[in-house]
């Protein structure tokens, strides 16, 4: 097992940080065929993407060594189990503010501070602005070649190209050296576009069953999509505390997750999307037993409304075993906008 | 048709959101409820159920501005400003026990808020679209001990066009996070304080009292658990449990001073009229429209010496600088930041109450006590706590398995014997 790979799991996780202090972050995507081996540390009324990912871990060997962000109940609730489970790895859990504004930002560079301080502890060596702003920029080349990668491609492939670029590590000082698979647009200019929006999906499962009812993703606004890539991260800054601040406003910056308290801008981030790349209508796709997700929706729902846009919603348990009441629903949506 | 269901169908059901709007209605409950024939059986009891019909009624007639707040938020704070502190949440648990909680829930269902998030919520979002509840001029929530207060209270501050405020306690070992909450507080404390019309210097005021009031509080609190740590003592949980409305909602006031007072006083009188037998600690809340996991645990000679809910959790606060003692109060609290605190908080309970056995109360779709009950279990059965995990919910009797339930508790207490 490589002693520098640390894996990840929620969208606001400082990977720039990560990669300055000398590691290889990767993303877990789980294993949802095996979601119930969790069942003994994790209640099943729990995020499914959050089980599938303790499920994974227990099958492999290594030291574990994760960070954490206390994004939701479900993203704490794998921490604690994971450090039950794993007491051996670096295991860190970073804080994330609901409030957006300058409050936020000194919340997350604060967080940042304490993320750092137990890097240097961990890895015995200081981590220095340079080194971060370093990082920053590699992460941006990767951001763009994600950003020219999906350019055309289909919904499963973009969540597919989100995945490589999520989850394959990636080595600071070359960041070009892993490309993502080259994207063939198969389905381009064929379909009905729609927008997707929602947590987490898995490639294999909802988003495949849209293309075959015949929708054609032409936005991902899933945190495993299009939302990852959709801003920069990078931040400037002659000394340690202006680099972080930057780094925290930029993160906090980027499209929401519902989990925010700034929902008037989401709801307009998502409008916006829709508009410019042509959706007729919005596919608003989440995970069972994500809360954020779950009490968002009446709201969005009623704010497409406002707006004229058709809005389907459909739940997903991760693994997507059993599709068929789902397609019929989809195709006569589907029908509906097109 | 049993008396219950016959009052329920002719008058709970009927009742619409203009009746609580009614002086006469308050006029008629308040009578009911303190009348010689309605007497809790705890002095304590009395000066809590008329705090709270004042209040609830206060804030039905918008005697005074109305703010929304979830279980952890500071009801010190509320007071303080000169507004009534409401607990959405704890309405919920009223409902459930009239046997309304259905209703309220379905409605919610209409909204498209699907059966998998709590069941308090999908409740208080069902009574609010209904009209039912006072209408809130804010609406002030923390971001522990889960994601849903946050999360509900934000459809209904847009519902209401009321402003909301969402306190954040900082992980443990975040200090300058205490001090960013601090700050958040006197930003909330002035909102409510420019609803109630007072001023900066009135606010400091009423915010020191209310500390001074709770810092009584909490010293009559710390009486009644050590009280309650005796072999002899006839407080029984079932009836504690409820005083998690009096540790979320009367702190801050003289009521929740005299609450506490009267309650060590009357422990004391009482003495040693209790029993012997198995003791138990609860975790997370109870069903609040049965009464048969009660009646088990009795029939059994069991009973609750401990919940999870009831405890005095921060220490004495400076009624001169309210804005940090609430901080570091909410901040230290046992929910707040990862499961390991809630962890050590019920081994701590367990040893020192001497318990027998833990019953751990899955409320569905509650992520915070769900998701670390196999960490608590796990880390009681090695302080040798055997303990038992029941799935059910607190709110919805319909998603109850009485049966299930009944089988699998006489089970386990028949292992302890």
């Amino acid at each position: 097992m490589d002693e520098d790979l640390i894996t990840w799991f929620c969208a606001y996780t400082p990977l720039e940080l990560l990669t300055a202090a000398g590691l290889k972050p990767v993303r877990s995507f789980g294993d949802p065929d095996r979601i119930d081996d969790s069942d003994a540390f994790l209640h099943p009324a729990i995020c499914p993407y959050v089980r599938s990912c303790l499920a994974q871990a227990m099958q492999e060997e290594g030291p574990h060594h994760a960070v954490f962000v206390n994004s939701c109940d479900g993203m704490r609730r794998l921490h604690d189990a994971w450090k039950d489970l794993f007491p051996d790895g670096f295991v860190f859990l970073l804080d994330l503010p609901r409030n957006v504004g300058k409050s936020g930002e000194r919340m997350l560079a604060g967080e940042y501070r304490h993320l750092l301080e137990a890097l240097r502890s961990w890895r015995g060596r200081e981590i220095s602005h340079a080194e971060i702003k370093a990082a920053c920029r590699a992460r941006e080349e990767l951001r763009r070649e994600y950003i020219r990668a999906a350019e055309g491609a289909g919904g499963g492939e973009r969540l597919l190209l989100a995945r490589h670029f999520q989850s394959a590590p990636q080595d600071a000082a070359s960041p070009a050296a892993t490309r993502g698979p080259a994207a063939t647009a198969p389905g381009a200019g064929r379909g009905v576009p729609v927008l997707l929006t929602g947590n987490i999906l898995n490639p294999a499962g909802m988003v495949s069953l849209l293309e075959e009812a015949g929708a054609r993703v032409v936005w991902a606004d899933l945190c495993n999509g299009d939302r990852a890539f959709a801003a920069p991260t990078l931040a400037e800054g002659e000394s340690l505390g202006e680099v972080l601040g930057a780094l925290a406003a930029a993160y906090l910056a980027r499209p929401h997750c519902a989990r925010m308290l700034d929902g008037e801008r989401r709801h307009r981030t998502l409008v916006e999307n829709a508009l410019r790349a042509g959706a007729r209508g919005i596919i608003y796709a989440s995970l069972k037993f994500c809360d954020s997700y779950l009490y968002e929706y009446p709201r969005t729902r009623e704010m497409l409304q406002r707006e004229g846009i058709p809005v389907l919603r459909l739940e997903s348990d991760y693994a997507d075993g059993h599709a068929g009441q789902v397609l019929t629903r989809v195709e006569a949506f589907l029908e509906m906008i097109s | 048709m049993e008396l219950l269901e016959q009052i329920k169908e002719r008058y709970l059901d009927r009742l619409s959101p203009a009746t609580f709007r009614s002086r006469l209605f308050w006029k008629t409950v308040e009578g009911l409820a303190l009348s010689p024939l309605n007497r809790p059986q705890w002095k304590a009891d009395r000066v809590s159920l008329a705090y709270f019909l004042r209040a609830t009624r206060d804030a039905y007639l918008h005697r005074a501005p109305v703010v929304w707040c979830n279980l952890l938020t500071p009801s010190e704070l509320v007071l303080g400003s000169g507004c009534i502190p409401f607990y959405p949440e704890m309405a919920a648990a009223v409902a459930a026990s009239a046997g309304l909680a259905p209703r309220f829930i379905d409605r919610a269902a209409e909204e498209e808020f699907p059966s998998d998030a709590c069941s308090y919520h999908r409740c208080l979002l069902g009574c609010a679209l209904e009209g039912f509840l006072p209408e809130p001029d804010l609406l002030l929530a923390v971001n522990y001990p889960c994601d849903s207060a946050p999360l509900s209270f934000a459809f209904l501050g847009d519902l209401y066009r009321a402003p909301l405020f969402v306190l954040e306690a900082p992980l443990p070992g975040r200090e300058r996070g205490v001090e960013e909450l601090a700050g958040r507080m006197a930003e909330a404390a002035r909102a409510m304080a420019g609803l109630s019309g007072r001023r900066e210097r009135e606010m400091m005021e009423g915010l020191s009292t209310a500390v001074e009031l709770s810092n009584r509080a909490l010293r009559h609190l710390r009486e009644v658990e050590e009280m309650r740590k005796r072999d002899d003592c006839t407080l029984d949980g079932k009836d504690a449990m409820g005083n998690v409305s009096v540790l979320a909602g009367c702190l801050g006031s003289q009521a929740g001073a005299d609450f506490y007072r009267l309650l060590a006083e009357e422990l004391r009188e009482r003495g040693c009229r209790g029993k012997n037998g198995l003791r138990i600690m609860w975790m997370h809340l109870k069903p609040w429209y049965s009464q048969t996991i009660f009646q088990i645990l009795e029939k059994h000679g069991a009973r609750l010496v401990c919940e999870e809910y009831t405890h005095a959790t921060w220490e004495a606060m400076d009624p001169r600088d309210p804005f940090p003692s609430l901080a570091r109060k909410l901040g230290g609290h046992f929910l707040v930041g990862a499961a390991e605190r809630r962890v050590s908080h019920l081994v701590r309970l367990a040893r020192e109450y001497r318990v027998d056995g833990a019953i751990h109360y899955n409320h569905w779709g509650c992520r915070q006590s769900c998701g670390s009950a196999p960490l608590a279990k796990g880390a009681l059965q090695r302080a040798g706590v055997p303990t038992l995990i029941i799935d059910g919910d607190c709110i919805d009797d319909r998603e109850y398995q009485e049966g299930q339930v009944a089988t699998r508790l006489e089970a386990f207490l028949e292992s302890l014997k």
